[in-house]
């Protein structure tokens, strides 16, 4: 076996081959698909829940319905230390994978205080700006003294 | 860069070379005086051997070039041209792949004589970097003009040229395409990334070095092989070359105050040009050929016929871990099925007979600033008074917020208006390359990997070469954030730079130091909960996109020109595993706040998200 790729600047070059041992019948030029068709509906199966804390960043987890639409998405997590006023927003990249059937969303939450109780909810949507929407209720976590780590129990899956 | 002004740059010139003009040179006769080395580096930073392995590697240079230049000379019949419009017969593909094999690994194409492309893209390293313990050590492999060397990794050759024109998809949010790791080498001229990639190092300042692109045509213009470049492209070489020109041509980048100090009339430099973009047009050509991109990995015989090419127990685990709960496939795609239903079963086949396991993208995994780096030391000026890194160790790599910004060590951004308020949305990010031959070795070195019992050949893995081996790469991904436990996740990843681990931890096993750049990090990977065995399978299946597999004799790699390495292969030494591979060589980062991230890069509007430390 030993196919090879061809390009279409081959053709302005004007080369071409009469023996037929390099004929190629392969795209050379990379096929980015448009965006997945998006989810009708999108549901939260697990969490959000505390994946692991350490006392300046946080990582939440949750798991949803694949949502489809744009492969770049991103989690979101809206966040304050008062839960009627969750006036900060972390953004993740999160990469779809279009042959799964749930997507797992984890953003990262940087600049936080130690020892601090943060509430969040989270959300998710397409790097092309449309929401997902599903947003959760609102959680919190509490983050660790200088120097340690912490996550939730159990453990985020 | 900093320059001395042109008169004390001319001064230092003629003390350096010792003359004021150097008669013109054949394509393999005269070679320029070379200046003292240039040596910046803190001790063991290079490393002890680099001067015998550069003599190794260019000899094997030479073998390739001769096998190419016998091909030429047996090619037959000779081809004509034939039709309208012309078209090269009845070999012409053969004629453009050899014509890219020879300026491939062709030493002309540097002041000094002494530096092709291929020296940092050899064959048996899937075209990547051939010196094991560059690899393990300054990462960035030395120029012409010994011992500057660059920044980053020296990227595969194979299947770049799957890569689109650089583009920024707004319905997907995403930048598609480009070439070199930052995406630089837009293809916006010649369509061709990988052509314009080709067009960088012949005049970067840490590579081949040349000071004015129009001495590849000064080079080539006295090549032994000048005329299958004029068969293929009807050149014009008929250009009136100022008398200095080889004095010129024979020193290197930095010693001029201008990218063309080669004067040449508006029409001769044209021609000049023309000629360059047809040398990187010919290497695209190369680089997209069987000699480079054959679709011959095992894998390709699996999906071709998978019962009568199977893939072993363990490498098909790996696998279905790359599609499922690893989601390599999610950026490194692999044409598998799309979106499946709740409870369904994937039952599809591959899309794609030919998968190029990239998504042509860009992403900001969270590697850990490596300070052996050789870019980092070279802030001190050389011999001709040029300081290729002025920034020094307040140097960081944005990547391609960089280039959006057309920021230092990078190309100027041809589309500004734009793409430049997009760069703090991509800071970090690199290119997604593809993870075909990856794992591809000299074949007396069968495997990347310490530990195994079979002697293996070192590479250097992401822009930066942090990681050290497959083992490491998969362990990155799976743990960099967080591992599971039973009594909650407990973390790998410290507020630490490289070199200062905590006590009690390995540095790449259980210790992952921060990112270089915080920001825009992929959330993708960094806990997908493998165990261990799970990351070993995964290592397998990779292993599985070697190309140069041939199924009726899978111990005799088919790939071309990969019994070229005439070097030694590594050997694991007691305690040493993939896992803490290369740790014997980790060195200490400086106080990242003492040297904090240049204004030149971090400084420069739009302002990077977050700061960098």
């Amino acid at each position: 076996m030993g196919v090879c790729s061809m390009n279409g600047l081959l053709v302005k070059l004007a080369i071409t081959v009469a023996a037929g041992s390099l004929l190629c019948s392969s795209p050379i030029r990379a096929q980015i698909p448009p965006p997945a068709k998006r989810a009708e509906h999108v549901e939260i199966l697990k969490g959000p829940a505390l994946e692991i804390a350490h006392d300046d960043l946080a990582i939440l987890r949750w798991t949803t319905t694949n949502p489809g639409g744009d492969d770049d998405h991103f989690a979101v997590a809206h966040y304050g230390t008062d839960p009627k006023d969750l006036n900060e927003t972390a953004k993740s990249h999160i990469r779809l994978n279009r042959s799964h059937a749930d997507t797992i969303f984890r953003v990262l939450m940087q600049g936080l205080k130690p020892d601090t109780t943060y509430y969040y909810k989270v959300t998710s949507m397409g790097a092309g700006g449309h929401s997902d929407g599903v947003e959760s209720s609102v959680n919190h976590f509490t983050t660790p003294a200088p120097g340690q780590v912490t996550s939730a129990h159990p453990p985020a899956e | 860069m900093r320059r001395d002004t042109w008169t004390l740059v001319r001064a230092a010139f003629a003390t350096v070379l010792g003359v004021l003009s150097v008669p013109l040179a054949g394509s393999t006769g005269v070679h320029a005086q070379t200046p003292p080395p240039y040596n910046p580096y803190p001790s063991g930073i290079l490393p002890a051997n680099l001067d015998s392995e550069i003599a190794r590697v260019r000899n094997e240079v030479q073998t390739v070039f001769g096998r190419y230049f016998a091909e030429w000379q047996a090619l037959t019949p000779t081809p004509t041209y034939m039709g309208n419009p012309p078209i090269l017969v009845p070999n012409g593909y053969d004629a453009q792949r050899i014509l890219g094999g020879l300026l491939n690994f062709d030493e002309n194409i540097s002041p000094f004589r002494n530096e092709a492309c291929a020296f940092c893209h050899m064959p048996y390293a899937a075209f990547s970097g051939p010196i094991p313990s560059v690899n393990l050590t300054m990462v960035a492999y030395p120029g012409s003009y010994h011992y500057r060397a660059a920044k980053r990794t020296a990227q595969r050759y194979t299947y770049s040229h799957t890569f689109p024109v650089l583009n920024y998809d707004k319905t997907q949010g995403l930048f598609f395409g480009g070439n070199f790791w930052d995406g630089r080498a837009t293809g916006m001229k010649l369509q061709a990334p990988d052509a314009e990639q080709a067009q960088g190092p012949p005049v970067d300042p840490g590579e081949m070095n040349l000071p004015d692109t129009a001495c590849i045509a000064w080079r080539l213009s006295q090549a032994s092989y000048r005329s299958l470049f004029e068969l293929v492209w009807g050149t014009d070489f008929d250009i009136n070359w100022p008398s200095n020109t080889e004095q010129i041509c024979s020193t290197p980048q930095g010693a001029f105050p201008t990218t063309t100090p080669v004067a040449l009339s508006a029409v001769d430099r044209t021609k000049a040009t023309n000629i360059f973009d047809h040398w990187g047009e010919s290497l695209s050509f190369l680089e997209r050929s069987p000699d480079v991109s054959p679709f011959n990995s095992k894998f390709d015989w699996y999906l071709s016929n998978p019962s009568q090419y199977p893939l072993t127990a363990t490498e098909m685990a790996g696998y279905k871990l790359f599609n499922g709960k690893g989601n390599c496939n999610s950026c490194h795609l692999d044409g598998r099925s799309t979106t499946l239903t709740p409870g369904e079963t994937d039952t599809g086949n591959t899309a794609d007979v030919q998968p190029l396991f990239t998504c042509h993208g860009f992403a900001n995994e969270g590697l850990p600033l490596n300070p052996r780096i050789a870019l980092f030391y070279e802030s001190r000026p050389d011999a001709f008074g040029f300081t290729f890194n002025p920034d020094g160790l307040r140097y960081r790599d944005l990547g391609l917020g960089n280039f959006l910004r057309s920021g230092p060590q990078s190309f100027p951004d041809p589309n500004q208006p734009d793409w430049l308020s997009l760069a703090p949305s991509v800071d970090g990010q690199m290119q997604v390359m593809t993870a075909r031959d990856v794992a591809l070795t000299p074949p007396q070195c069968p495997t990347t990997e310490a530990g195994t019992g079979k002697p293996y050949f070192q590479k250097e893995f992401f822009h930066n070469g942090y990681i050290k081996s497959l083992k490491q790469l998969v362990h990155f991904y799976n743990t960099r954030d967080s591992v599971p436990n039973p009594n909650g996740n407990t973390t790998y990843s410290y507020q630490v730079t490289s070199g200062h681990c905590p006590a009690g931890t390995v540095e790449r096993v259980t210790c992952w130091p921060q990112p270089e750049v915080k920001n825009n990090i992929d959330m993708t990977t960094g806990a997908l909960g493998l165990t261990d065995t799970q990351e070993n399978q995964i290592v397998a299946f990779l292993e599985t996109l070697t190309d140069g597999y041939n199924p009726a004799n899978p111990t005799v790699s088919t790939y071309k020109n990969i019994d070229t390495f005439t070097g030694q292969c590594s050997t694991t030494t007691p305690g040493e595993t993939a896992s803490n591979q290369g740790n014997a060589y980790l060195i200490p980062t400086w106080n990242l706040a003492q040297f904090p991230c240049a204004t030149d890069i971090c400084g420069v509007p739009p302002l990077p998200t977050k700061p960098i430390p």
